[in-house]
């Protein structure tokens, strides 16, 4: 079926709704996740922060954050649900695990140069190739 | 024909600011103190630019909330635009404003 990957959600919740409602909220899409087969990786609850603008009058909210492994399907599903949830003001989900990766691999490419003499090589040449950029920009 | 007018705006808007750059410091009448500009993100090895680190990101939205232009930030292309991404995100969530008044 559809590949597993890795996403971020975070969603506020309006300041009106009570701890319990907030914790209920994360039992439901936890409830998903496990229906779905899918996997929690990390849930933190900021708490109440307070917004840069307001969202529908509120000025400020409750965020939570959970990093999740899943499917599509999963996450279709859970951003339907906050959608039609009233207590969710606004909710945001990232798929994270390509730009992890490429994270990672920018580190250990920092760590273990490819050769001896190509570093060196690539060097020079950026250094020319970036001296004609600037020419023709200016 | 959109090709043409995008071209020429390209050129209009880097010639105002050759313009802008030299006013400046003909009216000073001194050479401007230009510090080598280097990519912070660069500098400091910073892969992923996330968008929940509010503290990083204001850095590059001053008072009026605009994305600071990578002109003035020194930072390179490939991380403005990972930023860039970032602060969108940041704004989505209310992290940081869209617009200060």
């Amino acid at each position: 079926m559809s590949a597993r990957r890795q996403y971020e959600l975070v969603y506020i919740v309006s300041p009106e709704a009570t701890d319990e409602q907030v914790s209920d909220l994360h039992a439901q899409i936890e409830a998903l996740i496990t229906r779905f087969d899918a996997e929690l990786v990390k849930t933190e609850n900021w708490g109440r922060r307070k917004l840069a603008y307001p969202i529908q009058r509120h000025k400020e909210g409750t965020y939570v954050l959970e990093v999740i492994n899943g499917t599509g399907d999963l996450i279709k599903e859970i951003d339907r649900r906050l959608r039609v949830s009233e207590q969710v003001v606004r909710h945001l989900v990232v798929r994270v695990d390509q730009e992890l990766k490429a994270a990672e691999r920018a580190r250990s490419r920092r760590k273990t140069p490819v050769g001896v003499a190509r570093p060196a090589a690539v060097q020079a040449g950026a250094g020319e190739d970036e001296g004609v950029g600037e020419e023709v920009e200016g | 024909m959109r090709e043409r007018s995008g071209g020429r705006g390209g050129r209009g808007g880097g010639g105002r600011r050759g313009d802008r750059d030299r006013d400046r410091e003909g009216g000073q009448r001194r050479p401007m103190f230009r510090r080598r500009k280097v990519c912070k993100f660069c500098a400091d090895k910073i892969d992923y630019i996330d968008y929940k680190d509010t503290r990083m990101i204001s850095a590059f939205v001053p008072e009026r909330a605009k994305i600071l232009p990578r002109r003035i930030s020194g930072v390179c292309a490939t991380h403005q635009r990972k930023l860039q991404a970032a602060i969108k995100r940041a704004r989505h969530l209310a992290l940081v404003p869209f617009v200060v008044e």
